[in-house]
């Protein structure tokens, strides 16, 4: 490869040559597509640029985009999650619950559902880093028992009227500071904190090199089911945060369909996002841009007054080219590296 | 309607469309139910005589609030009537398959009444058939099968009453005029669309003034029916109503008028549970909702079994309970009419505890 240091390292040390860009081309192109679609629909509906319009699209594209930081890092290990719906399930109706039993205030509400969440997912990372089953046959089977868990805490009923504590992260008025919805700027900076992390710290760089290959991995001396069951656990805490945002955005009740299929929301924008679902690449940037891609094309359909179902077409569509392009880059990858060998 | 499902659920049931369309749709959906413990079968308590009538209920799922409530009504039938034992066992999840073994092996204890609020009306027909020919009276109730051998089809509301009910309670909020959308669930969903079909030929007809601009669909899912109910405001500036069509939305459209500021100017109604409502109700970011007393669609359920299983006749008005002193039954069809919609309104909420 012909990567030379990124002009933002201080020094070109021989570790830093080994970086990929800090933008990647896949996000680019997202922010080219995105701010498309803004212009577009600025001109062609009536109040789509409007701050009634644009902070409710932010904060709605928050939960994704934080589930989807930790879905980033267990893919890019080469793991998958798809019991993260099942979790908001199962943090939701707590968190709701102990909110009406005990009137919570916030950070307890959040340090309760955070930590529902990481418990939910140190049970994944356990059972995926020390079982030798794949990650994807393990979710599954997490999936099922957390719904269960999650349906048995209903008891059958709705949980209603929560209190409006977690407003804070809500649609309406309280849920903004200077108009800016705090559920996206909280997201904002635990995406920086992961990408920064991710990118420049040995330990996260480890993520990337288990999802290219575990086995030298391990030679090199890596902890692979530490850093297993730590991708796992993150997105479990994420998740349980991301799930205090569903309950700001839903009603004052909360009905068993939280959380329902969320996994496939969230693995949408991880994968819309450029992140490679082999393992081995992949940016939580590029997942925020897709969880914001996505939401912009389901209020866009909206607003448009087109037909609800087409969103899930474009979303489809979406996803089809992003993996297609992330098979095609890397099969140059491969075309570069043969002939490198090659040439040596 | 998908896992939460059971809430919204719990309407959507009442929808038929919704449950199946939401299993079809999401796969983990019905993964999620398949979670679900295999319940046995959850009889009711009444002291089981050899003597009483066994009338059996099958809904569509069990565990949702809506169903429970069904199975309260039913419970309290059984009590207050002394002459029957009544069983209630639903699948796990809103499927067909699982819901057809259930009634299999209700036919195979040779109960005297199953009464089935089918997932999939044309494939619950030939088991309905199965069980007359045991000698088992057979009815619907909830949602129908109507090509099937049920006696009775026991009909919590019509499409007339629910649509008729949701357009006036809007249109009298908004001052009988003005631009409003709707914010259904399962696109499928025959209940609803239904519903839908009367709402657009009743406000066309009796509100020239009034226009519905939009029909959106969010499925199951609280968070989006208020996303939704944001972006439609947004799109149609001049929009003064709302109407959430199910159980998930209803309370969503009313969320989002309250979160974009806006009650007074835009009006919402919908089919939302009672408690899931009230704070709503109470704000006024909904003016009503439309539904029926579940409760006592679970009793006359139970009733209609007993009269089955007794070999009794249905008389065109029937006096069932103190609650329920008039209710019509149409030979014709063979639908027996819970009554009226229901308009539940801040003033009436508190008498419903579901």
């Amino acid at each position: 490869m012909t990567t030379t240091a990124p002009p933002t390292s201080p020094r070109p040390t021989r570790r830093a040559r080994v970086l990929p860009p800090p933008i990647a081309g896949q996000e680019l192109v997202l922010v080219a597509v995105i701010a498309l679609m803004w212009v577009v629909l600025a001109l062609t509906t009536p109040a789509f640029a409007s701050a009634g319009s644009i902070q409710p699209l932010l904060v709605a594209t928050a939960p994704i985009a934080l589930a989807g930081i930790g879905m980033t890092i267990v893919i890019i290990t080469g793991g998958i999650d798809v019991s993260v719906g099942g979790m908001m399930m199962v943090c939701a109706v707590v968190t709701a619950k102990a909110l009406v039993a005990f009137e919570l205030a916030l950070p307890l509400a959040l340090g309760l559902s955070v930590a529902v969440g990481g418990l939910l997912g140190l049970v994944n990372g356990l059972l995926i880093a020390y079982g030798r089953v794949h990650a994807i046959i393990i979710t599954f089977g997490t999936m099922n028992v957390f719904l269960f868990v999650g349906l048995q805490i209903f008891a059958s009923r709705t949980v209603n009227g929560i209190p409006s504590t977690l407003q804070f992260f809500g649609r309406g008025v309280a849920g903004r500071t200077l108009g800016v919805p705090h559920a996206f700027v909280l997201t904002l900076l635990i995406a920086a904190i992961a990408w920064w992390y991710l990118r420049h710290t040995a330990g996260g760089r480890h993520f990337y090199a288990i999802g290219g290959d575990a086995q030298a991995a391990r030679l090199a001396g890596i902890d692979v089911r530490g850093r297993i069951l730590a991708a796992y656990v993150v997105t479990g805490l994420l998740v349980g945060l991301a799930s205090c945002f569903l309950i700001a955005q839903g009603t004052s009740s909360l009905d068993q369909s939280v959380g329902n299929g969320k996994e496939l929301a969230v693995i949408a924008a991880v994968v819309i996002g450029g992140t490679s679902i082999m393992g081995g690449r992949g940016s939580v940037l590029g997942t925020v841009l897709g969880a914001l891609l996505v939401q912009t094309v389901t209020s866009g359909v909206t607003q448009l007054g087109w037909p609800s179902q087409l969103s899930d077409l474009f979303v489809g569509i979406f996803i089809i080219v992003a993996v297609g392009a992330d098979l095609l880059r890397e099969r140059a990858r491969r075309r570069r590296l043969r002939a490198k060998g090659a040439a040596a | 309607m998908t896992p939460i499902r059971r809430t919204s659920a719990m309407l959507a049931v009442v929808a038929l469309g919704i449950l199946p369309a939401a299993a079809c749709t999401k796969k983990n959906d019905s993964s999620s139910y398949g979670g679900a413990p295999a319940t046995g079968a959850a009889t009711s308590a009444s002291a089981g005589g050899g003597a009483k009538a066994k009338v059996a209920f099958v809904p569509k799922l069990q565990g949702i609030p809506y169903f429970e409530a069904m199975n309260a009504g039913g419970k309290k039938a059984a009590e207050e009537m002394g002459t029957i034992e009544w069983l209630y066992q639903g699948p796990t999840q809103a499927d067909a398959a699982a819901q057809a073994d259930i009634v299999r092996s209700f036919i195979q204890q040779k109960v005297d009444a199953i009464i089935v609020a089918p997932n999939d009306p044309d494939s619950m027909a030939p088991l309905l058939k199965q069980a007359k020919d045991a000698g088992i009276s057979v009815a619907t109730s909830d949602t129908d099968a109507p090509n099937s051998v049920r006696e009775v089809f026991v009909n919590q509301a019509t499409a007339q009453g629910i649509g008729e009910g949701l357009t006036d309670s809007l249109l009298e909020a908004m001052g009988d005029k003005g631009t409003y959308a709707i914010v259904s669930c399962g696109q499928t969903a025959e209940n609803l669309n239904a519903w839908i079909k009367v709402q657009r030929d009743y406000t066309a007809k009796k509100y020239p003034q009034a226009k519905i601009v939009d029909v959106v669909y969010a499925g199951e899912d609280q968070a989006k029916a208020t996303q939704m109910a944001t972006d439609l405001m947004n799109a149609h500036p001049d929009l003064t109503g709302l109407v959430g069509e199910c159980t998930s939305s209803a309370p969503g459209v009313a969320q989002a008028v309250k979160d974009a500021g806006k009650i007074g100017k835009v009006f919402t109604v919908g089919l939302g549970t009672p408690q899931s409502m009230k704070p709503y109700l109470t704000d006024g970011s909904s003016s009503a909702s439309i539904l029926w007393d579940v409760e006592n669609l679970g009793y006359l359920t139970a009733w209609t079994g007993a009269q089955l299983a007794e070999g009794k006749t249905l008389a065109a008005k029937n006096k069932v309970n103190d609650k329920l002193p008039d209710v019509a039954f149409d030979s014709a069809t063979k639908m027996l009419l819970l009554g009226p919609a229901l308009e539940i309104t801040k003033d009436n909420v508190d008498q419903f505890n579901y």
